[in-house]
């Protein structure tokens, strides 16, 4: 077990102009789970493989503990890595599969025999110990990858989009199974995906990158209540997060968000926030709120009487205890979030919507980022 | 009987149709390989028999008997002849298979400078047929002084753009994933290659060891060019010459011989196509389209 440390590290590559991985800069404790997560092209596959070795260091310092691994090839940095495709050998057994990188480690034959087998014990494969790859299934040969992971004991583990391959019911069940197993190993882990919910549900903390940069670090509760900018906002959480367009306005001492359609008054908490910025930049504001926070229910829209404003539905949407409503407010979208939905919601129906602005998010149009911090 | 019966009950009209002229084109296709077989055992009576038949009536050894007891013009006997043929294909066939792997190893899954220069050279002599490098290669194997070797009929097969070609393509089919996950196992270069990459391109090295085998087990342009001794020939070469009056052979007596030698040749292709049939279809399906 052991602690990575990125330092100022680039990525280049010769085709093209722009770095791959910018400035990519983090500390993973022992023990963590740590999440990258990220748009297709995003970098961190990329930033995974400079920590397996398969990918070299451009500019900047990697460590493992406090190994300087730069210059280390893959198989010296203590690290086992799971791949999206299982990458298992097709022409040895489940078995040999597991047991292979510790035989070429020369770990005596009778400790190879008691690893594999507690691996497999974990993850209910003793039975296909003696089969090829190919008589597995799909969500076998993943924990055969994993297995081959675990029987290693090395000091991180890699996973790269490791689930993506399974399909849905199998792929939450996995996940759940990955969160158990992390909390027994306690094994420090960096975990690539593009989905949200893996990261969410995942990590103890999780790293939004965008065009090899990272958007924030942090815990997921926090990525998710409190994001950074426009970007990470919008990629984490399904359905996305609701924006809208306007600006900050001010009388007589009180804060209103407004647009042609409305004029809402801005809770005092956010009062520190906007009175620090330029109030040239409040012109162009951009209102983030997520769809659990625009109350469709009749009956609790009136508690929120003063943020109150009139929308068109478009889309029903029941997803069992959910139900989205894609509403029309003017020219913006917006989506809506009810849990158990004890009314009927007709398509073109109009309807009064709220707008929790004590739960608002709010950005800066131009660069994207968060006002609020 | 009964499984056949009902084979056929499961097939529309046009599937039948089908089936059965395809078996009668393969039973066209079967005629030559019958007459191969015949001819080799017939009698000298029964080789200039018109019209000429299929089957042998007096079936005999007289002629393998002839073609083993006659010596060439230069008193070197058939033995020799074939003792050469044999080191030469053994020898040729692990060579081929040895440089093609390796040369499509790297250029399948390894990054270095004037990659693509490399490539786009052995795609480029794809394109010449042989006779077209004859005389650069007579050329060569002189200045190499390694006429009358065995060096002279090995190393003009061993530089093979379809071998290394072939090779490559079916390597591309392995994920990098895979050598990736060796990588990180543990395993060094060698090892990838040898347990890896080699199990995984077995079907691909069938494939380029037949080609290679057939290609040399009837090449005569070895002997007939840069061989000047008779003790260097090769069996094909002699069999061209057997029936031939130019060569010293009888066009007539030799007939039974050559008929004898004919079979010979055949053979060894017919038992390493049946051996290797299913891996050869493997690779020529994935080369291709995919």
């Amino acid at each position: 077990m052991a602690s990575v440390s990125f330092r100022n590290v680039y990525k280049y590559y010769k085709s093209e102009k722009e770095p791959s991985v910018k400035d990519f800069q983090l500390e993973i404790a022992d023990g963590e789970f740590l999440v990258l997560v990220g748009p297709s092209g995003c970098g961190k596959t990329t930033t995974l493989r400079m920590l397996s070795g398969l990918e070299e260091v451009s500019k900047g310092d990697i460590y493992i503990g406090s190994r300087f691994i730069n210059y280390v090839s893959p198989k010296d940095r203590d690290i086992a890595m799971v791949f999206q495709n299982y990458a298992l050998y097709p022409n040895l057994s489940v078995y040999e599969n597991m047991a292979l990188g510790l035989k070429l480690r020369k770990v005596a034959k009778h400790e190879i025999e008691l690893r594999v087998k507690r691996a497999a014990r974990i993850l209910e494969i003793t039975n296909h110990l003696e089969k090829k790859p190919s008589q597995l299934s799909g969500g076998q040969k993943q924990r055969v990858a994993l297995g081959r992971a675990i029987v290693r004991e090395p000091a991180v583990f890699l996973m790269d989009e490791p689930l993506s391959n399974l399909d849905a019911k199998l792929r939450a069940q996995t996940r759940a199974e990955l969160i158990k197993m992390h909390g027994t190993l306690k094994t420090t882990t960096v975990y690539v995906t593009h989905d949200q919910t893996e990261a969410l549900t995942m990590g103890t903390r999780i790293v939004v990158m965008k065009d090899g940069l990272i958007q924030q670090v942090d815990k997921p509760a926090v990525v998710y209540s409190n994001p950074n900018n426009m970007f990470v906002a919008g990629f984490i959480g399904s359905p996305a997060m609701n924006f809208i367009k306007g600006a900050i306005t001010e009388s007589s001492d009180e804060f209103f968000f407004e647009n042609k359609r409305m004029r809402m008054r801005i809770p005092e908490s956010y009062y520190p926030y906007i009175r620090k910025l330029n109030p040239n930049n409040l012109r162009s504001i951009v209102l983030g709120l997520r769809p659990e926070h625009v109350i469709s229910e009749r009956a609790e829209v009136n508690n929120f009487s003063e943020w109150k404003v009139n929308a068109l539905i478009e889309i029903k949407e029941l997803m069992g205890a959910d139900t989205f409503l894609y509403l029309k407010l003017g020219e913006e979208q917006v989506i809506s979030r009810i849990v158990e939905a004890s009314e009927e919601y007709m398509p073109e129906e109009k309807l009064e919507v709220a707008l929790q602005m004590d739960k608002a998010h709010f950005f800066d149009e131009t660069t994207g980022n968060s006002i609020c911090r | 009987m009964g499984a056949i019966i009902y084979q056929f009950k499961k097939m529309s009209w046009s599937e039948i149709v089908l089936l059965i002229s395809l078996m009668l084109m393969a039973a066209f296709l079967f005629l030559p390989i019958l007459f191969i077989f015949n001819h080799a055992f017939k009698p000298f009576s029964e080789l200039f028999n018109y019209p000429p038949t299929f089957i042998v009536r007096q079936p005999t050894f007289q002629n393998f008997n002839d073609l083993i007891m006659k010596t060439s013009a230069g008193a070197v006997p058939f033995t020799r002849y074939v003792f050469n043929s044999l080191i030469v294909v053994v020898c040729t066939v692990f060579a081929v298979i040895f440089t093609s792997l390796l040369a499509a190893y790297v250029l399948s899954k390894h990054k270095f400078y004037f990659k693509s220069l490399v490539m786009g050279v052995i795609m480029l002599s794809l394109m010449y047929a042989p006779e077209t490098v004859g005389i650069p290669r007579y050329l060569i194997i002189s200045w190499l002084d390694i006429n009358n070797t065995y060096f002279g009929h090995i190393l003009p097969f061993v530089a093979s753009p379809v071998a290394v070609f072939l090779m490559k393509q079916f390597i591309d089919q392995i994920p990098n994933d895979l050598i990736e996950a060796a990588k990180i196992d543990g395993a060094t270069e060698l090892r990838i290659f040898v347990k890896l990459v080699l199990p995984l391109a077995f079907p691909a090295v069938a494939t380029i060891a037949i080609i290679t085998i057939q290609a040399v087990w009837g090449d005569t342009q070895a002997s007939t060019l840069f061989m000047q001794d008779e003790t260097m020939k090769t069996l094909p070469y002699y069999i061209s010459t057997l029936a031939s009056a130019g060569t010293g052979g009888n066009t007539i007596a030799g007939q039974g011989i050559a008929a004898a030698a004919g079979l010979l040749m055949f053979l060894p292709n017919l038992i390493i196509f049946l051996l290797f049939q299913k891996r050869m279809m493997e690779t020529m399906v994935h080369s291709g389209v995919k």
